[in-house]
């Protein structure tokens, strides 16, 4: 009997325990593992965030994640398509594509949540209480450590065009970044160049020059200047190139001086989900200290101010402060969806570039 | 057996038609079907056939697709003569290897081109420290078009062999005695006998060029090489939003190619009951000798597969070893495991495996039975529809990847009854077997062109049921052309993905989903492994099926 009684303290004293990681309301937690079921679209590789998928599954076992990786197309065409057909859809969004996950937003996908974790966020990275950025991505120039010398590295984008302009000789089908016309992510930031950058349109001639190499895949690119086909990479995901830094250490990343631009993984917590409050769980767990460690432990930089270290946004404030310019969550990305300003910067990107 | 024919064609047509009817549709919208806001219109048409981009990538494809063809089907032919006919050394043991281009991913035979001999490659570097130049350029249209080229061969040999395997001998044995040489015996008699293989394999292999994919996104990426699989990918994003009318348009057209191509088809073949060469008597058979021109014919087909097999896997196999690769690093001071370990701690690994195997297996015979039910009752059948089936089943492989994908979501989608199969292995299975009926079906219906219509006379005379005469004549004739037809089957289903992209899910994922979904975040480690481990399990696999095989039938 004393064995039992022993047995259901320790029992009862667990429970009552907070468990790792625990972070939303306690109403919603319940009524969460009263749906069952929590199911996440992602454009973030599940192998990427193996340990917050797994910690996620520790500290809600009533709550099992069923998490899908696609590309930020996939993503988009799925959601929009199950949502339509009126067939239920995923319970979170969560996608480096800013402009279309703001778009769903815009276009009244989206449940309005106020998440208790949103006080630790920047401003300019909720949306509405319908998106939310969860990531600080800064956005760099990454080249091959063993081929290029260090006074030949740009640590600004005026250095970059000087550079470049230069010496087209030794840049010549050197220089590597995404293609704007094929790449989604890659519009979004060189539009965001473009207002940033008083030079930018000198620097795309200069582009042209070299005869820039366009990619449509990040991993292409890093495989391509790691192994010295080409040398230097515009525009690369500081989080991407971390993650490839830590295995490879021919890569050296330099966050430009002038302004480097961060990008956030935006989430989303759609009207049409099966299991809304699971949703929020997964948001909030996402968004609270112990997820966003993990975030920063997969190197893709946390964005709450009171998580420390490496890959954070706190480090990255400590390093460059004003130079950030992360890229907000709201309308203004829309502009690069308008049909018609998107073929008037292509247009003028291309006759920039020299390929029309 | 009438209201089975019925039943067969009617179900067949449903299948193909519906994901077909969608696409057309939506090409005549100004927006998705789905939304209210969608009108009729022909502004996409419009728009594609203005846009430069698609004149361009139009007519690099038909180069690339002619150049395949050009390719692909003399050397296949030949090596299909060799291996089946001939005396040529080794010729049991190298035919797994012949067929390892049809199961790897594009996109890994692609990157293991740029690993081996792209610019940086080590067999490029290797040749500029001997040669102090490498005379190739991987990245050029030209070499776009000989890859895939050469990478096709075994496609035209699966089913020029599966046929030549059925036909008597004695005809090429009587050339042999008159004193012919090999060269004369498989240009003036093997070949022509087989002609029907010859055409259909052709024919298909010039269509799949129009819907590749990996090939040219990889290697026509740096320097912006357009094809019409890449182009409609940078129409999805050309307007920011997915515009699903502008990809629509290009299936269609893409389709449109499909109906001369059948039609001219149809002429080459003529009247099909030429090419009878299985008749009630005996297949006693002997190797032919190749004489001299033996060692010459085995250095060839090694050759060949040095370059089609050997440099890209090599290029996969060091990538997957390596930490670093290219111009200034010493292969010695960066080998490692890392990467096989590291991809057993992805999740979802053993199931992705195991569900290849299984779609690659079991769906690959369920298939074949499919496309040999309708091989068997358009045999011998004059009526239109069993002609209108011809033409229908090469229409699904019109849809490149990106729009099949989406065709099939929205029918599990939008078609309430088949909806709950939505998110199940069943419903990637019917995704695969629309999309590639032509290539499974061809196989079997060129084998029953040979078959002469005497035999199944004589059992119908003899008392025999329609049905029996299919189960106890026809189908253990084509014997070959069915084991062809799934071997095909299961290699091609093993490496397809695109066209269940949205199907794939939790519980579904795939190796070549796998494989491409790691492309996409930038962990080529990753991918170099998993393609490495893919190529040993799969090939392992085709090498105890083609033991068993050969061991049931001869």
């Amino acid at each position: 009997m004393t064995r039992c009684a022993l047995v259901a303290a320790v029992v009862v004293t667990l429970a009552a325990l907070p468990r790792p990681g625990r972070a939303a309301d306690a109403s919603v937690v319940s009524a969460a593992e009263k749906e069952g079921k929590l199911v996440v679209y992602s454009t973030t590789d599940s192998a990427i965030v193996s340990a917050l998928i797994k910690d996620f599954g520790a500290a809600y076992p009533k709550i099992p994640l069923e998490y899908n990786d696609m590309n930020s197309t996939e993503l988009y065409n799925r959601f929009i398509s199950e949502a339509a057909a009126g067939a239920g859809s995923a319970d979170l969004l969560w996608s480096s594509a800013m402009d279309l996950q703001v778009k769903l937003a815009s276009d009244g996908y989206a449940q309005e949540y106020k998440s208790p974790e949103s006080s630790h966020l920047p401003s300019w990275a909720v949306w509405k209480d319908q998106a939310f950025g969860t990531t600080y991505e800064p956005i760099a120039f990454v080249y091959n450590k063993r081929l290029v010398k260090a006074e030949e590295v740009p640590k600004t984008h005026a250095e970059l065009g000087k550079q470049l302009k230069e010496h087209p000789d030794r840049w010549k089908g050197k220089v590597t970044a995404y293609d704007p016309e094929r790449s989604g992510i890659g519009f979004l930031l060189i539009t965001q160049d473009s207002k940033l950058d008083p030079a930018f349109w000198e620097t795309a001639k200069t582009f042209g020059t070299v005869s820039v190499k366009l990619y449509t895949s990040i991993g292409a690119m890093l495989e391509r200047i790691t192994s010295g086909e080409h040398l230097l990479g515009f525009d690369i995901f500081g989080s991407y190139a971390t993650a490839r830094q830590r295995k490879d250490p021919s890569l050296a990343i330099i966050y430009p001086k002038d302004y480097t631009l961060v990008m956030s993984r935006v989430a989303v917590l759609p009207k049409a989900a099966k299991h809304p409050n699971a949703g929020k769980v997964f948001l909030d767990y996402l968004l609270s200290k112990r997820g966003q460690e993990l975030v920063a432990k997969a190197a893709l930089f946390s964005i709450r101010d009171d998580v420390q270290g490496e890959t954070t946004s706190a480090s990255l404030q400590k390093e460059l402060g004003q130079v950030l310019k992360p890229i907000p969550v709201g309308p203004d990305i829309l502009d690069s969806l308008n049909q018609k300003k998107r073929l008037d910067f292509l247009k003028k990107w291309q006759q920039a570039i020299g390929t029309k | 057996m009438r209201p089975f024919r019925a039943l067969v064609v009617l179900a067949t047509a449903v299948a193909i038609v519906s994901p077909l009817a969608l696409i057309l549709y939506q090409s005549f919208l100004d927006a998705p079907f789905f939304q209210p806001s969608a009108h009729l219109s022909l502004e996409a048409f419009q728009f594609v056939f203005t846009d430069s981009d698609f004149h361009q990538s139009f007519a690099r494809t038909l180069v690339l697709a002619a150049g395949m063809a050009a390719i692909a089907v003399p050397f296949g032919s030949a090596l299909a003569f060799l291996v089946v006919r001939t005396d040529l050394p080794g010729r049991h043991s190298l035919e797994p290897l012949l067929l390892i281009p049809i199961f790897l991913s594009p996109v890994v035979l692609a990157f293991g081109y740029v690993v081996a001999v792209g610019p940086v490659g080590f067999f490029t570097v290797l040749s500029k420290e001997l040669f102090g130049g490498a005379p190739w350029n991987l990245y050029t249209l030209g070499s776009i078009t000989v890859i895939a080229g050469l990478t096709h061969i075994p496609h035209v040999y699966l089913y020029v062999s599966a046929t030549l395997r059925s036909v008597a001998s004695d005809l090429e044995e009587a050339a042999s005695i008159a004193g012919a040489g090999p060269l004369r015996i498989a240009t003036s008699v093997s070949l022509p006998m087989v002609w029907p293989a010859i055409v259909s394999s052709g024919v298909l292999v010039f269509f799949l060029g129009f819907e590749m994919f990996g090939l040219p996104l990889i290697l026509g990426d740096p320097e912006g090489i357009l094809v019409l699989s890449t182009y409609l990918y940078k129409l999805t994003n050309r307007l920011g939003v997915p515009s699903y009318q502008l990809m629509a348009v290009v299936a269609v057209v893409i389709m449109a190619i499909a109906f001369p191509l059948v039609f001219l088809q149809r002429r080459l073949l003529g009247v099909a009951a030429r090419f009878v060469s299985m008749r009630g008597k005996g297949m006693a058979r002997r190797p032919l000798p190749l004489g001299g021109f033996r060692w010459v014919a085995f250095a060839l087909v090694v050759l060949w597969l040095i370059v089609t097999v050997g440099v890209p896997l090599s290029g996969a196999l060091l990538r997957s070893l390596v930490t670093s690769w290219g111009e200034g690093v010493r292969l010695t001071e960066v080998l490692t495991l890392e990467h096989f370990k590291d991809l057993f701690d992805y999740p979802n690994l053993v199931r992705g495996i195991v569900n290849t195997l299984v779609i690659g297996v079991v769906g690959g015979a369920l298939s074949v039975a499919c496309y040999a039910a309708v091989a068997l009752v358009s045999h011998r059948s004059q009526s239109v529809w069993t002609k209108a089936i011809d033409y229908l089943v090469m229409l699904p492989r019109g849809m490149p990847g990106l729009v099949a994908g989406l065709a099939f979501l929205w029918l599990f989608l939008f078609f309430k009854p088949i909806a709950p199969l939505r998110s199940t292995l069943f419903s990637v299975w019917i995704a695969y077997t629309v999309v590639w009926f032509a290539y499974g079906m061809r196989l079997i219906s060129s084998a029953l062109i040979q078959v002469g219509p005497e035999l199944e006379e004589a059992a119908l005379v003899a008392g025999a049921s329609q049905a029996q005469v299919a189960r106890n004549i026809t189908l253990p004739l084509i014997r070959f052309g069915l084991l062809g037809s799934f071997l095909l089957v299961f290699m091609i289903f093993v490496r397809e993905y695109s066209t269940a992209v949205y199907l794939l899910g939790p519980g579904s994922e795939v190796i070549g989903s796998l494989i491409v979904s790691l492309w996409a975040t930038g962990a080529v480690d990753a991918v170099a492994a998993l393609s490495v481990i893919d190529v040993v399990l799969v090939g392992a696999g085709l090498a105890i099926a083609l033991r068993l095989g050969v061991r049931l039938h001869e």
